[in-house]
């Protein structure tokens, strides 16, 4: 019973702390902003951050011109508009627009009545996919047949009741002498296209239009999507891994460092944009981004087995943990029960369902359990990765992982250094020491590999590769380069906290009372070590857009009339005297951009400076 | 430590750096997509060449596959690149055959002297504003240096050389600023190449006229240009001080555009620098004294605030290096960037592994230099 109670004043002492800490990280908060609020440059980069991702965020509002989504690809299409090519900002042609009509009655697409319609509009969903939008025809200019002849502008009129509705007139299609067509050139209006904040009676192409006849403006406000998307994915993917490996390097020190450290060097060493070209070179080719089969089945097993490896073994093997500690089972192991093999199993003892012992832990541990080890690879990992479905599958698939996280389970230390089967077990984990990274890697992976290795040639399965990625796209390959350029750097810093805070004393307390190096990492050097982390992510995602562009620009980036800011200014490039309008406002969206999160990363670095902690 | 045990050991450390490039590169070049040996045959890849001696045809695909035996196991090519590598064969180009060492030869010194003449534009622009920045902290001046510092730093260098190349570079009716000065035409400065067009041939990719015996350094090899060859030249260009000062003219822009951009960075790590020496006791010393505040500022506080500027001194040159791909790709200067591009949109594997490798190596060395020199001035460092 004293257990109950314990655990039911642990709750509430944890409940306790952890609304202290939020508070405390509240009260911290505001402190910051505080700080934070006292720098000029500070505010103008939040207010530019924000005003970039709200226009970002609401992209499809805010533009005039909408891409084509096609729903088999990820990347935004723009329709060719050759009516407005290359207009300079504010031109009024902008509202110029020709439509193709039939003439001919036995077509299939004739009809009397034609509306006026735009090419381009994006749906309210992505799978509304692409739908044209109505436009309200001001004016008739001229009647054009396919050879470019003029044609009497009376044949067509508008309808009086619905000014976007083209009335054809009976002479038109009934004289056999016209051609099957015709083209029509329009001023039209818009209310998608007009904004109360857009100057009156200049609604479209504020910023001009380009060599395809895109409006600038829309493609720049699409192009802050694609530069925060590539930005913030790459930031995070790069900070992750750097942190990894980072604080690996940083935490172990000796080998694993130097071999790191020396990798780094070696990242280091080849200017960053010519490491990122090398490897968009280098993935070319490549289309969508796979994985082999045994990679993929063991690359989750890998991650059951680093997070649950704890975890499973108290619930499972102790039987939640709570009743029998390790003292008191250690007693029991060595005095009472010595002689009966089962009953020094504590598992067998508490697992009854009469001695209803289901706290959390425990019923966590049996979900995880029948989760991972039953369901998923029996029924759903064939799902996930497309491979056979056949029985014999499911059944070595199941036998294997479960062989398999018993054998992780059971390579706990803290299990196998109590049994007493000769010393047999107690020497062979000893090998599986948490404390030595190398025997514990070495020998644990090895199991892992090996079952994999094996559970991949009894499954029998034909596919030898799991798609990640289908539509491995130019942009995709861009961020790909810029993570591979980019982890060494948070590497290096991180190492760097690492070494600093792993000499102070709450991290010798953390491993004088046992914790394994993932919780003094995760708990305790991490959270101390975030500071300069934060502060380098938020510089870092400016740093990325700008190399990102700079990929684009040298034709290594996005895919041609991709919404790209570098892109386009690439594009500009063959008239950028004739119409600067077309390479100044995405530049301007760059820098900007840019800018707004090197002022926030500054604002930032001055909050968490320890100088400026009063 | 003594001076020269640092040296060698910062020599040795350079070695696994070094093996690690080369690995790197070979890893790249088998990655890359395309078979170079069908780059080199073109369309002429089904032909037959000769026969093998069962009297089995052998196409041209074929037998370029056996010239570069791509056809062994990776071990032994990588064994072959890295022996190739110090025996100063760095493979050829697919498409024309020319040597890399050449192609890089020719092209290396094109960006080394942007380069440089940015860095000599980026530091005293940027030491002298960050000085000034320091002694007025937190004055107006302070502010908006500071805001321009990190404006140059977030400046997407590519847009930057353009808006150079379209108020500097063209004339006052299309929109550029300025007249002609140095007799181009349009703007003040020349907008393209790294020549005049009257005498360059851009028509075989890269031409500059006096390569064989020239260092490859355009401004040095344009004053010793002998009187032979300056006489084929236009009547504008036949003495050698009106040649220097055309290819002197052509670097104005694309290494202000290099120079600015970074020294915006320079500009933050001077004044923080420079904050953190004014603090210190032996300038309050100075200041007790009565000494001028100029006399305190540059004697004084400013020999030891730039210490710790000269360390990032190599790290500028590789900064400058990247840089020069993207100015150049605008400037239409056909430096090391210009190929490395080339050599990716062509796929050819053999001039990427040659940048790449030329790249680092410039950047090691420069660090290395840099780290020795700070060595020098710094014994501390050494104890380490």
């Amino acid at each position: 019973m004293r257990d109950w109670e314990g655990g039911r004043n642990d709750r509430e002492e944890s409940r306790k702390r952890l609304l202290e800490s939020l508070s405390m990280s509240i009260g911290n908060l505001g402190r910051g902003w505080k700080i934070y609020r006292r720098s000029l440059l500070a505010m103008l980069g939040l207010l530019m951050v924000l005003s970039v991702s709200m226009v970002a965020i609401f992209a499809d509002e805010i533009a005039v011109q909408h891409p084509y989504r096609n729903l088999t690809d990820t990347e935004d299409k723009w329709t060719l508009n050759p009516d407005s090519q290359e207009l300079p900002p504010f031109s009024e042609e902008c509202s110029l627009r020709s439509q193709k009509i039939s003439t001919d009655p036995r077509a299939a697409s004739f009809s009397e009545t034609v509306v006026a319609e735009s090419g381009d509009k994006v749906g309210a969903s992505i799978a509304d996919g692409y739908y044209t939008d109505v436009l309200v025809v001001t004016e008739i200019i001229k009647i054009e047949d396919p050879k470019g002849y003029d044609q009497d502008i009376s044949l067509i009129t508008v309808d009086p009741n619905n000014s976007s509705i083209f009335v054809l007139s009976p002479e038109l299609y009934g004289n056999s002498s016209h051609y099957p067509e015709v083209w029509i050139y329009y001023l039209f209006e818009n209310s998608e296209m007009s904004h109360w904040w857009m100057p009156e009676g200049y609604d479209t192409c504020i910023f001009g239009t380009n060599k395809e006849g895109h409006d600038v403006f829309s493609k720049v406000v699409y192009g802050a999507r694609v530069s925060l998307t590539i930005g913030i994915t790459v930031a995070t993917l790069t900070v992750t891994i750097g942190t990894i490996v980072g604080s690996i390097s940083g935490y172990y020190g000796g080998r694993v460092d130097e071999v790191i450290m020396r990798i780094c060097d070696v990242f280091f060493a080849i200017p960053g944009l010519i490491l990122a070209m090398a490897f968009v070179a280098a993935m070319r080719s490549v289309s969508s981004l796979t994985l082999p089969v045994w990679l993929g089945v063991l690359l989750p097993v890998l991650m059951l087995a680093y997070f649950l490896n704890s975890h499973l073994s108290k619930t499972v093997l102790y039987g939640g943990g709570r009743v029998i500690n390790q003292e008191t089972w250690m007693q029991t192991d060595s005095t009472s029960l010595d002689n009966d093999f089962w009953s020094r199993w504590a598992f067998w003892r508490n697992f009854s369902i009469f001695k209803v012992n289901l706290n959390r832990s425990f019923m966590v541990g049996l979900l995880a359990f029948f989760f991972f080890v039953g369901w998923l690879p029996a029924v759903a990992w064939p799902d996930f990765f497309g491979i056979s479905h056949s029985r014999g599958w499911r059944l070595t698939s199941s036998f294997v992982v479960i062989v398999l996280l018993s054998v992780i389970v059971l390579a706990d230390r803290r299990f196998i250094q109590k049994d007493t089967l000769d010393g047999a077990l107690g020497r062979l984990g000893s090998s599986f020491d948490w404390t030595n990274p190398w025997r514990y890697l070495n020998f644990r992976t090895v199991v892992v590999f090996l079952s994999m290795a094996i559970l991949f040639k009894l499954s029998g399965n034909e596919g030898s590769e799991i798609i990640l990625i289908k539509d491995f796209d130019k942009l995709w390959q861009v961020q790909f380069a810029l993570i591979f350029t980019g982890w060494p750097g948070y590497a290096r810093l991180i190492r760097g906290q690492v070494l600093y805070v792993k000499e102070m004393a709450f991290v010798e307390a953390a491993k004088s009372v046992g914790a394994p190096p993932s919780r003094i990492m995760f708990r305790h050097i991490l959270p101390n070590a975030w500071a300069p982390l934060l502060v380098a992510f938020t510089l870092d995602i400016g740093g990325t857009i700008l190399s990102a562009s700079g990929l684009s620009f040298l034709g290594l980036g996005a895919a041609p009339y991709t919404a790209e800011w570098g892109l386009m200014i690439s594009e500009s490039r063959v008239a950028f005297q004739r119409a600067p309008h077309m390479m100044l406002y995405p530049g301007l969206a760059i820098a900007v951009t840019v800018l707004g999160f090197n002022l926030l990363g500054d604002g930032i670095r001055d909050v968490v400076d320890p100088k400026n902690r009063r | 430590m003594k001076l020269h045990e640092f040296v060698v050991r910062r020599l040795l450390l350079l070695i696994p750096v070094m093996i690690g490039v080369a690995v790197f590169t070979f890893a790249v070049a088998q990655i890359i997509p395309g078979d170079p040996a069908a780059l080199q045959c073109g369309d002429k890849c089904g032909l037959i060449v000769g026969y093998d001696d069962d009297g089995n045809p052998i196409t041209a695909h074929q037998a370029n596959r056996e010239r570069l035996r791509l056809d062994d196991p990776v071990s032994i090519q990588f064994e072959r690149y890295i022996t190739d590598l110090i025996n100063g064969d760095w493979g050829e180009s697919q498409k024309n055959g020319r040597p890399v060492l050449d192609i890089i030869k020719t092209s290396a010194p094109v960006t080394l002297e942007m380069a440089f003449f940015s860095l000599m534009i980026a530091y005293p622009l940027g030491i002298f504003l960050g000085i000034i920045s320091a002694v007025r902290q937190d004055r107006m001046f302070d502010h908006v240096s500071r805001f321009f510092a990190i404006a140059f730093v977030s400046l997407p260098i590519f847009w930057f050389a353009m808006l150079l190349q379209l108020y500097f570079a063209t004339g006052p009716e299309v929109g550029g600023i300025c007249d002609p000065i140095f007799g181009t035409e349009g703007g003040c400065f020349p907008i393209f190449d790294r020549h005049d067009q009257s005498y360059t041939y851009p028509v075989e990719g890269y031409h500059w006229f006096y390569p064989e015996a020239g260092t490859g350094f355009h401004l040095v090899d344009s004053w010793f240009v002998t009187d032979a060859k300056l006489a084929e030249l236009p009547s504008e260009f036949d003495t050698n001080r009106e040649l220097f000062m055309d290819t002197l003219t052509h670097l104005v822009l694309p290494c202000s555009a290099l120079g600015i951009a970074s020294s915006g960075s320079l500009l933050r790590y001077m004044r923080a620098s420079l904050l953190e020496v004014l603090h210190e006791d032996y300038v309050r010393t100075a200041r007790a004294k009565g000494l001028s505040e100029f006399r305190v500022v540059v004697v004084h506080a400013c020999r030891n605030a730039m210490v710790p500027i000269v360390t990032i001194l190599g790290f500028s040159i590789g900064g400058a290096i990247g840089g020069a791909v993207l100015t150049e790709s605008v400037f239409g200067i056909h430096g090391m960037g210009t190929v490395a591009v080339l050599g990716i949109l062509q796929l050819e594997y053999q001039i990427v592994m040659g940048v790449t490798l030329l790249t680092s190596v410039i950047f090691l060395l420069s660090n290395l230099i840099v780290d020795i020199a700070y060595a020098i001035v710094d014994p501390r460092v050494r104890l380490e």
